[in-house]
């Protein structure tokens, strides 16, 4: 008799369990779907709506960098090689080469909270594929750009003003909270 | 459609051929006809649907970029598939190798001489229809063996084995199901069980008494596990055996065994509706005999796709039975339960030799019951679970 | 129960069958290989052979500075990142007697215990998929997805975090994102009842996984079994109950230990009903957490150029799978000297072998996905 009950307790539990499992897969169905048909079904670009903190694929403004060699020295894996040159008549110091390798960067971050002015910086961008291996490998020096020095007592030039504002904001977003003043750490929370 | 043919004789076209020759010159146009302009889109958009649903089920989309909402996407997974190398593999049997899709696709579009589309729309209205269909879905054993065996891989042995043991065993109730409706109906063809029935659906034979009730999910269980789906399908379980016994197959070879699989699912559903649930029978509205044949057309198109509906759909929800659970789900429970069911209709029979109509709607009432229950519960699990989160997407 | 098939064997003569359940293979769990002999069904034995996805992380440690090897640490366990990093800073603070903020300790089990829920998720969602049950799966990548966006506001990076450092954490947690952390979590509860209704009591996922590779204690304690694992043997034992650091102390949880409820102590539903709890107790600590959160700096005053002086150190934390150990070697420079790493998964798969003789093909599938083995924590 005890046989008999589990049977028929076998068998009801088997479709009571089944009927509640399409109960829910059914409801499922009926509600909308999440997902996000990139890239041509949304209203805005992917790369504008990423957090500001987002770490894509670096990028570099040479215009404000100073050429102190911390994120070639603190990258974990070397992607980063810098070349500096120094003009012997007029003992002015520039770029000679920056790349970058994008495959093999690590995208940890490391070098861009270490950079002073924030030149070298995470953009939001993340396709980065092409045809060719060399195209991995981004080369931002196409003439020799001189170093930056920071002018004491603020930036007074009407277009370098951009730049270094845009730098010091993303040290301020980035940076890791007790380097810079009003960081992102000191006021929040 | 023999009929047709004896008038359009009588009428003097075909100028005096042996009336064999004619038959078979009919028979061949007409089963030309059904499979290429029927069953071939059938089976493809059989399968774009089945990604649709599942999709769906899944809180995501599925292909919806190739044509209106990627309804020709099937087109383009044949035409993709016919362009790809066929490979061979060296140490396999070469001639079981080619020919196991071919004996699988004969076991699946043999039956579709006997489907009853319409009350006149039927190639060949045997009088032992169901039970050549039960015969003939048989050969699909013999093709999933072949491939298994020929494919020279353990794999793929394993996979044909196990397939063999579920499909050979799974006849058993599935035969038996389809018994208690002929003993209800009293005669095998198909056109004649349709006619027993009536179009309400208190007249069907699903609502008939409990016992055929209890026999059409028996029926259902038993017919998903012949086709090879899930939860039943361990012969072709990706995650445990690669892909059974179709792991060497490739290109247009491959596709061929699961067009027959999704064309089976119609198949299910049409066998489904045939028996259980009234075929074409439609309400006297018109009398337009034009009329009349289109009605019934898309009445049993629409029933037998909802059970192919709902075949995708336990596809979606249930895990997957292993091989001795399978074995013993079908012996020790869907065989007993459908002895039940055939003795229970018989001795229902002698009780009521003309069938009990307060029985029957009292049956329709429960099976609305249950329906309501079931969007009772989806109603629950929508609110439940505060669907709001995703109407955010934050990218 | 498979004597009766050996008997018959011996009196015709038959050969096993040997398989190879190849690197490439759907469902197990990254590049693992297992050699299978099998009589017909049973399986004789299973030997796992691994190494297919060994990068030489332990190597690497002794050659990057010790705040550039922090990045290299997410990549021993992709899916569990978070555990590894903060391990091996625990390792860095520990030798050299550097004070964590607390407000990066507090946000440190913040990000501890959502990568935890999204560890588990991957774990109970390609557990269904490799049973058979394919929705649920998608399911809980859905979930995962909200969890990643999470991530993302918090750190910047979706997968490999290089958030929590030596002496904090890397960036604060916002006040906003304290706010959609908390939706998340009054959405999540409700999810994973669903997901219970689901798969968890449906009758055939319990058949296949009820009274299949029971691990009894005995067997849990010789092959040092870690983690859900362990507790779904019964045995209550948790390293931040047992051996506490960071500020678990002062959080109220519940262990979660397997009760063989439906089939034996030990048993694959254990281990998978074992971590659904587990979940559930990750958002109680969460929801404590961000109440607790106090104001401060998020990260002490560490040099750039990292020293610790000589010594040595073994840091444990409870990692998704299992205790997960960091014994790290300083010889005074600014590279450390030896750095290994113990995962729970290397352990695991010793046992592969012992359990699986007796069982069929699709129970040793069921037994892969529930000891929860991870290729990049097995070769590292």
């Amino acid at each position: 008799m005890s046989t008999l009950v589990e049977y028929v307790g076998n068998v009801a539990e088997t479709v009571t369990t089944i009927f509640e499992g399409m109960a829910i897969t059914f409801s499922h169905f009926v509600r909308r779907p999440m997902t996000i048909q990139y890239p041509d079904r949304i209203e805005k670009p992917v790369q504008e709506m990423l957090p500001l903190r987002y770490r894509g694929i670096l990028e570099v403004d040479l215009d404000i960098c100073t050429g102190c060699l911390a994120c070639e020295r603190v990258c974990p894996i070397t992607c980063i090689t810098i070349g500096i040159e120094m003009n012997k008549e007029t003992k002015q110091r520039s770029f000679s080469h920056f790349d970058i390798d994008i495959c093999k960067c690590m995208y940890c971050g490391l070098c861009a909270e270490i950079c002073p002015t924030g030149s070298i910086r995470h953009s939001q961008e993340f396709e980065g594929a092409c045809y060719n291996p060399a195209g991995l490998v981004r080369h931002f020096v196409t003439e020799p750009v001189p170093l930056y020095k920071p002018k004491k007592g603020g930036e007074t030039d009407a277009q370098m003003i951009t730049k270094v504002e845009l730098g010091l904001k993303y040290l301020d977003e980035f940076a890791t909270p007790e380097e810079k003043v009003g960081g992102a750490g000191a006021e929040e929370g | 459609m023999q009929a047709f043919v004896d008038q359009l004789i009588q009428e003097g076209y075909f100028q005096g051929l042996p009336k064999e020759i004619i038959y078979l010159g009919a028979m061949l146009l007409a089963a030309l006809v059904v499979l290429s302009f029927f069953v071939a889109p059938l089976a493809g958009i059989t399968s774009w649907l089945e990604r649709r649903v599942w999709a769906r089920m899944q809180s995501r989309v599925g292909p919806n970029r190739v044509g209106p909402q990627g309804i020709l996407q099937w087109l383009a997974d044949g035409i993709k598939n016919l362009l790809k190398e066929d490979i061979i593999p060296s140490a396999a049997d070469k001639w079981l190798f080619v020919l196991a899709p071919y004996i699988v696709f004969v076991g699946f579009l043999a039956t579709f001489v006997v489907i009853p589309f319409g009350s006149q729309l039927i190639v060949a209205d045997l009088n032992i229809g169901i039970f050549y269909l039960l015969a003939v879905t048989s050969l699909v054993v013999v093709g999933i063996l072949m491939a298994g065996w020929a494919s020279n891989n353990k794999w793929s042995l394993l996979g044909g084995m196990r397939s063999a043991a579920q499909i050979v065993s799974y006849e058993i109730p599935a035969g038996l199901a389809v018994l208690t409706i002929i003993f209800v109906a009293g005669t095998m063809s198909m056109q004649g069980i349709i006619k027993a029935q009536g179009w309400a659906p208190w007249d069907w034979f699903l609502f008939y008494n409990p016992f055929t009730f209890v026999a059409f999910f028996l029926y259902f269980t038993a017919a998903l596990a012949e086709g090879n789906r899930t939860p039943f399908d361990i012969p072709e379980a990706e995650s445990e055996l690669v892909a059974g016994y179709v792991t060497e197959y490739s290109g247009m070879r491959f596709l061929f065994f699961f067009f027959a699989e999704w064309g089976n699912l119609y198949v299910i559903g049409a066998i489904a509706t045939t028996l259980f649930l009234g075929g074409w029978q439609v309400p006297p509205v018109t009398d337009n005999p034009v009329l009349i044949g289109v009605l019934q057309f898309m009445v049993f198109f629409l029933k037998a796709y909802f059970w192919v509906f709902v075949a995708m759909w336990v596809r979606g929800t249930l895990p997957r039975v292993r091989v001795d659970q399978l074995m013993s789900a079908c012996w020790k429970y869907l065989v007993p339960l459908s002895f039940v069911s055939l003795l229970g209709t018989a001795a229902w029979m002698v009780l009521y030799p003309k069938g009990n109509r307060l029985a029957s709607f009292g049956m329709f009432l429960m099976g609305v019951a249950i329906l309501l229950l079931f969007f009772k519960r989806v109603n629950y699990q929508i609110r439940h679970s505060r669907p709001e989160i995703y109407w955010k997407p934050y990218i | 129960m498979s004597d009766p098939v050996h008997a018959e064997s011996e009196a015709f003569h038959t050969e096993d069958m040997t398989i190879s359940m190849g690197p490439q293979h759907p469902s197990t769990h990254g590049v693992l290989r297992f050699i299978v002999k099998t009589d017909g069904e049973v399986m004789r034995e299973a030997i796992p052979d691994v190494g297919y996805l060994h990068r030489s992380i332990e190597k690497i440690g002794e050659k990057v500075t010790w705040h550039g090897y922090v990045p290299y640490t997410d990549r021993a366990d992709y899916l569990a990142a978070m555990f590894t990093n903060q391990a091996f800073c625990m390792a860095a603070e520990k030798l050299a007697g550097v004070e964590v903020a607390r407000r990066g300790e507090f946000c440190r089990v913040i990000a501890c215990e959502l990568n935890r829920i999204a560890s588990h998720l991957i774990a109970v969602g390609s557990f269904g998929q490799d049973i058979g049950a394919v929705t649920p799966f998608i399911h809980a990548l859905r979930e995962r997805e909200t969890i990643n966006n999470l991530m993302e506001e918090i750190c910047g990076a979706r997968l490999t975090y290089n958030y929590i450092r030596i002496g904090g954490v890397g960036y604060d947690i916002t006040p906003e994102t304290c706010g959609r952390i908390s939706e998340f979590l009054d959405h999540f509860e409700l999810i994973v009842d669903e997901y219970n209704r689901l798969l968890s009591y449906n009758k055939i996922f319990i058949e296949r996984l009820a009274n299949i590779a029971v691990i009894t204690r005995e067997d849990a304690f010789q092959y040092n079994i870690v983690g859900p694992n362990l507790r779904a043997s019964g045995v209550k034992w948790d390293i931040r109950r047992d051996i506490p650091y960071s500020v678990y102390p002062e959080l109220e949880f519940d262990i979660p230990v397997g009760t063989g409820e439906k089939g034996t102590l030990g048993d694959c539903y254990d281990r998978y009903i074992v971590r659904i709890r587990e979940m559930q107790e990750s958002c109680r600590i969460l929801h404590q957490c961000l109440k607790m959160l106090p104001k401060g700096p998020a990260i002490a005053k560490v040099a750039r150029k990292f020293k610790p002086p000589a010594g040595e150190i073994y840091v444990r934390v409870e990692a998704p799978r299992g205790d997960m150990g960091f014994y790290v070697v300083s010889d005074g420079s600014e590279y450390a000297y030896r750095v290994r790493i113990r995962t729970g998964s290397f352990t695991a798969m010793s046992l592969i072998n012992k359990i699986s003789r007796g069982l069929m093909v699709a129970d040793l599938i069921a037994l892969i996905a529930s000891l929860d083995v991870d290729a990049p924590e097995i070769d590292r």
